[in-house]
């Protein structure tokens, strides 16, 4: 035929191969490089740790023979929403933070899908503990956050008080040590001036009193007021 | 290609030309950024003139050149030492390379007549040589090489030459082409030898350009890129970065701290392989032993021991060991381990800058608070809640407790020791089993080289404004001296050193003194840190920044102070006491009132010398200090004139004998309610005024 019979097959298909070779190289790499992609992303570690109390809560829901009571399930509940609470606080004060540092460069864009995806997951989670929260009570899904963020803060509280008191004893044993310091140094000068004759005690207790004076001060008042300060001390670094 | 030709360089009298012009534009750059002195804080400050060494100063100054060994930019030597050989080789090859210039033809020459010489000569001279040198007059001589073509030619040539001399045209001609005939061709070359591009070598040149455009640009690029990616801002790696936010709480002291810096993947490369768990159990043994008086047990809290205790991963653990033992100067018996233990702590420092920054994200007060007092631990190789005074050379945690006489439950700053009547302070830690007179003297020695800063005054102010008006830009000036601990006559205060008078608007000449000023002052620096135990040389910083107290968060964050516009030290080694003036640029709120910061200064270097202040931050309703300024015009027009003002800024600007209108200048009223340097972790130093320093330091 005509036209064809002019072309030679031979050099036309060298550009015709040099056009296939170049699309098909790059779209294998675009391909392997997202199947890579979304492979690192599937495999991030998680934001948090595995849900305990969401574990115990369903493993005793779906627990058939005894069936338990709906008593514990609702208390196996409300952990679950006290721990969703932790979460979630966590998540709202690190979102502005990791925002500011994924601007800045100084986090990794890992650590910002990982972050999302908690973020989903929580969403999840709470939709999940209404639903259940209603069908065990209407309208309890309502408030059982509410109740839930109350627990969460008095297990807080609490732990703050006990963290607190237990330093108590060892303030407590450093307190008498000292004292007990103080007043047998207190002691051994008394002993000292009764020992000297009269007359020379008057001249050397002048200077004498300079350092008792602090001592016996610091007996007086600080243990009381030392022991506040350190106690506020330690509040302010828990 | 009809007309010109292109000539390759056969002999190769170009290409060296053209290799050294690539060369030298890439190595002369090379070669500049080798040798260039480095700016780095760190190589162009003093040190604190001390002779004591430290324990294993050996092991430290190993590790300081090892990080020098790594510093030493090996490739870019070798680089650059390769592209000077090349460009020497190639002047070789130009020297030795016979030029084969084209002659040019030149009549004059031709002839064998001067330059000078007038129409006459020539003709003249022409009929001499038609004498000799025309065809049927000169003779074969096969002897000297002589030929009848080649006298044929030099005839011809002759002849030209005389046309181009005497005849019109002909001399046009040669005028404008350089050349009798006319115009000729011209050729051009590529400066490259010919078998680069010949049937054999071709194949291999191609190649070599596929692999360089191909294989190497990718492969540098890609390199690059992925090497920018691996790094965070603060030149960490991102999975380290990741792991410190995922850790980060706000409520960890700084034992909690050291607990989330070892989750550092930078660890790892130090530690590989078998050195992940090697020695573990003997150095925990060591380090975390139940003694009472271990010093561990008074850093680590329940908490975090718990922590470490529960840690799966054993190489965390090791560095999270060998940090404590690091922090508590433990003697490890063990030369590889005591090696890691200083070799983890640079590294921990790097970490410790990240974690700064994520603290300063969350703008949490405490948690900045913890992550600076890390900083200040690791220089100084000290743990959480040790005493400031075991900063000091030869003072060991007996030494200290023994200076602090046991007082309290609070340590002494070294400040605060210092203020001790010298004759007390030198019974206190002068005997045997303690220090000796000399560890003594050194010790001082080096106390009195150590840069406090002491703020003397702090202000808001707006330039050019009398008042702070709501989302102004204020500046916040801190006027501070550097004062050693226990330096005596100290100089008074110069009053007109705690001004800061702006330039007036229309004053160029005091404008642009002051620009000069900036751009030549802050160059003066205080000397590295005095951290015999920290393998690394550290300049340190202070980071200055503005709390709200209320709310635990950070106003104003930090800014961060290296160098000072004024000397610190005279030749002499002498304290000169001079004024520096630190500024921070922040915008004002939006509305009018007060508002009350608590001012933090800290320097990242050295334990207790943290300065904590309340400042009080003034805003004025726009209207009113528009107001009140009319008002200042009315009544004193004098002072408001450019001369006035001059005459106030020559004479210093004494308040009240020359300006009466200077008080009013800076409306942000500033209460200096509480200076307290030293301990800001408990606010019961504050009873220890200035004034109670000045009579203490008279009675040495």
């Amino acid at each position: 035929m005509w036209p064809f019979d002019l072309v030679n097959w031979l050099t036309l298909s060298i550009p015709f191969a040099y056009l296939f070779i170049l699309i098909g190289s790059l779209s294998v790499f675009a391909n392997l490089y997202r199947k890579r992609q979304a492979a690192k992303i599937a495999h991030l570690e998680p934001w948090f740790p595995p849900h305990l109390q969401r574990n115990i809560y369903l493993t005793l829901l779906h627990q058939e023979n005894p069936k338990v009571p709906d008593s514990i399930l609702k208390a196996a509940l409300l952990r679950r929403a006290t721990e969703d609470i932790h979460r979630i606080v966590q998540i709202r004060n690190a979102k502005q933070a990791l925002q500011v540092l994924l601007q800045r460069g100084s986090v990794g864009d890992d650590l910002w899908q990982r972050f999302q995806r908690a973020e989903k997951e929580i969403e999840e989670e709470l939709r999940d503990v209404v639903n259940e929260a209603n069908a065990f009570a209407p309208n309890w899904g309502t408030t059982i956050f509410q109740s839930a963020s109350e627990m969460a803060q008095n297990a807080h509280l609490r732990e703050r008080i006990s963290e607190i008191q237990a330093t108590g004893p060892a303030e407590k044993e450093w307190w008498e040590k000292r004292r007990t310091e103080i007043s047998s140094s207190f002691m051994k000068e008394l002993d000292e001036e009764k020992s000297t004759p009269a007359a020379d005690a008057t001249t050397k207790s002048i200077p004498k009193i300079g350092s008792d004076d602090d001592a016996v001060i610091v007996e007086a008042g600080g243990p009381t007021v030392n022991a506040g300060k350190a106690k506020n001390k330690k509040k302010g670094k828990h | 290609m009809s007309g010109t030709d292109y000539n390759y360089d056969e002999q190769g009298q170009f290409f060296p030309y053209f290799i050294i012009t690539l060369t030298t534009l890439v190595t002369i750059p090379v070669t500049y950024s080798l040798l260039k002195p480095s700016k780095e804080l760190e190589s162009t400050a003093t040190r604190i003139a001390s002779d004591f060494k430290p324990e294993h100063a050996d092991i430290i100054d190993g590790q300081r050149k090892k990080q020098k060994r790594r510093e030493r930019r090996l490739k870019r030597f070798l680089f650059s030492v390769g592209g000077w050989l090349t460009i020497a080789w190639m002047i070789y090859l130009m020297a030795v390379t016979a030029r084969t210039i084209p002659k040019i033809w030149d009549p004059y020459d031709v002839l064998g007549v001067s330059r000078s010489a007038t129409e006459k000569e020539i003709k003249s001279h022409y009929r001499k040589l038609s004498l000799t040198a025309h065809p049927d007059k000169a003779h074969e001589d096969p002897a000297k090489n002589i030929t009848k073509e080649s006298i044929n030619d030099h005839w011809v040539d002759v002849t030209k030459a005389f046309k181009a001399l005497t005849d019109e045209e002909i001399r046009n001609n040669f005028l404008q082409y350089g050349h009798p005939d006319g115009k000729q061709s011209f050729s051009i070359g590529i400066a490259l030898p010919k078998w680069i591009v010949t049937e054999g070598a071709g194949k291999y040149v191609l190649l070599l350009y596929a692999l360089a455009l191909g294989v190497l640009l990718p492969y540098t690029v890609g390199r690059w890129w992925y090497g920018i990616q691996r790094l965070t801002k603060e030149k960490i790696l991102v999975a380290s970065a990741g792991k410190l936010f995922r850790e980060y709480d706000n409520d960890q002291g700084d034992s909690g701290v050291v607990g989330v810096l070892s989750s550092g993947e930078e660890f790892n490369e130090v530690l590989k392989g078998h050195k992940a768990d090697n020695g573990l159990s003997k150095l925990e043994q060591r380090v975390l032993a139940d003694g009472s008086d271990s010093p561990v047990n008074g850093a680590l809290t329940k908490k975090d021991r718990q922590k470490l205790e529960d840690m799966d991963d054993s190489s965390r653990r090791k560095v999270l060991t060998l940090l404590w033992a690091y922090l508590c100067r433990i003697e490890l018996d063990d030369p590889v381990l005591n090696d890691e233990k200083y070799e983890v702590a640079p590294i921990a420092l790097l970490l410790n800058e990240a974690y700064t920054s994520m603290a300063l994200a969350y703008g949490n007060t405490k948690a900045v608070l913890s992550a600076y007092h890390t900083a200040q631990n690791l220089i100084q190789a000290l743990r959480p809640g040790a005493s400031p005074l075991e900063q000091l050379p030869y003072f060991s945690p007996a030494v200290a407790k023994a200076a602090e006489a046991d007082r309290s439950k609070t340590h002494l700053s070294i400040q605060e020791f210092m203020r001790i009547p010298a004759a007390q302070r030198k019974a206190r830690v002068v005997s045997p089993g303690l220090l000796s007179e000399s560890q003594y003297q050194s010790a001082m020695s080096v106390v009195s080289q150590l840069p406090v800063m002491h703020v003397e005054k702090a202000f808001f102010k707006v330039i050019g404004e009398r008042y702070i008006t709501p989302s102004s830009l204020v500046q916040f000036v801190i006027k501070s001296r550097f004062i050693p601990p226990g330096a005596v006559n100290i100089p008074p205060i110069n009053e007109a050193d705690l001004e800061d008078v702006d330039p007036e608007e229309g004053d160029v000449e005091a404008l642009h003194a002051k620009k000069e000023e900036q751009e030549t002052g802050d160059t003066i620096q205080p000397p590295l840190a005095h951290a015999p135990y920290f393998a690394r040389d550290h300049a340190p910083r202070w980071h200055i920044f503005l709390a709200d107290s209320k709310q635990g968060k950070i106003a104003v964050p930090p800014f961060t102070f290296t160098t000072f516009n004024k000397p610190i030290i005279d030749e002499s080694g002498k304290p000169t006491y001079n004024m520096q003036t630190l500024k921070m640029q922040f915008g004002a709120p939006p509305q009018a009132g007060s508002y009350t910061f608590v001012m933090h200064m800290i320097c990242d270097s050295y334990i207790g010398m943290d300065t904590k202040m309340e400042v009080t931050l003034v805003v004025e309703e726009a209207s009113k200090a528009e107001e009140m300024e009319e008002e200042e015009d009315i009544s004193e027009p004098e002072d408001d004139t450019i001369a006035g003002q001059m005459r106030t800024l020559k004479s210093g600007g004494i308040p009240g004998a020359s300006s009466g209108s200077k008080p009013k200048k800076r409306r942000a009223a500033v209460q200096d309610e509480e200076s307290s340097d030293g301990s800001d972790t408990d606010g019961d130093v504050n009873s220890e005024s200035e004034t109670d320093t000045d009579t203490d330091t008279d009675d040495e």
